[in-house]
């Protein structure tokens, strides 16, 4: 500015403003912190490939065998693919009623027979590879018959 | 002015300017809560987002600070509660400024001053003295010409004199 105010503007700059509370640091630091994928986001990802895995048991796949060694002068292996699982999908193919049958406890019910197609998909994001696993489910369902 | 240095941690950043930046934040907020909340999310995107785009970070973290100090008051939330006459804190609560070693009236005078001149004066004086911002960059914040930025700076000083010669008369 000008000369007229240069003692006041010394003065002025002279006082240092307060330093903001430890809270407002913590807050920043928990802001800042690096994130973790939710425990529940996590269970959902990892539920289709443990369904897959289980069919797979059930169905008796052979997984390929690794050679225990490489022979000298092999050309280095590509990546593994990571696939992981991006949709799943449950598909109501058909439903037949079968009719009324009786409960344990006497009371009528209904008995629905329901055909479904579950489908997993799996993307490899490096490759854009994709793998889809299809398996057909049936449902019965007994529905209590409410006479009002 | 400085540029970020890439290796500085935030909080060697931040403990040399997050004083600065939250008294700037308590001319545009109503109370010390929204000013440390501003402050807390203009820092926050900084770190994450803007640290590596060109220009002096503590211009841009002052940016970044008015218009979440902006949002805030416009947001109606914040409306209904003032129309409401709900409880809040009085703006100029709290002390501005550190205790001074030689004597602590001189400071507590000029903070008293500072809350009297109008907030358009106040916000240049700010900046300019403590946001080590210059008249341009200034301008550009409010959206005022440079020349406004100054005659209010100007203003202020001139209010600034003129209460604490009158102080200095009583006291």
């Amino acid at each position: 500015m000008d000369d007229d105010f240069q003692d006041l503007e010394s003065e002025l700059a002279r006082l240092r403003p307060i330093a903001p509370p430890a809270g407002l640091l913590d807050r920043i630091e928990r802001d800042l912190a690096p994130r973790r994928p939710p425990v529940r986001g996590w269970l959902w990802a990892a539920m289709p490939a443990a369904a897959a895995l289980a069919a797979a048991a059930v169905l008796g796949v052979r997984w390929p065998v690794r050679p225990a060694a490489r022979a000298p002068g092999h050309a280095p292996a590509r990546a593994a693919p990571a696939f992981r699982p991006v949709a799943v999908r449950d598909i109501l193919v058909d439903t037949r009623d079968e009719g009324y049958v009786v409960l344990a406890d006497g009371q009528p019910a209904h008995r629905l027979r329901e055909a479904h197609l579950d489908t997993i998909v799996w993307t490899d994001p490096r490759s854009a590879a994709s793998l889809q696993w299809s398996v057909p489910r049936e449902e019965i369902r007994i529905v209590p018959v409410n006479f009002q | 002015m400085e540029e970020f240095p890439e290796n500085e941690s935030w909080k060697n950043w931040f403990h040399r300017h997050g004083p600065k930046l939250l008294l700037c934040a308590r001319q545009w907020t109503v109370s010390m809560a929204d000013a440390e909340d501003v402050v807390q999310d203009a820092f926050v995107r900084f770190w994450r987002r803007q640290r590596g785009l060109p220009g002096e970070p503590l211009a841009l973290l002052l940016t970044s600070v008015r218009r979440a100090a902006l949002d805030i008051a416009r947001s109606s939330s914040r409306r209904a509660a003032r129309e409401e006459g709900a409880v809040q804190d009085d703006p100029g609560s709290g002390p501005l400024f550190e205790p001074l070693a030689d004597g602590d009236d001189r400071r507590k005078a000029i903070e008293s001053a500072l809350g009297r001149l109008p907030p358009d004066q106040r916000e240049v004086l700010a900046l300019k003295i403590w946001g080590d911002l210059t008249f341009a960059q200034i301008a550009g914040q409010l959206g005022i010409p440079p020349n406004t930025a100054a005659s209010r700076y100007r203003y202020a000083l001139e209010s600034l004199r003129r209460e604490l010669t009158a102080a200095d008369c009583h006291g």
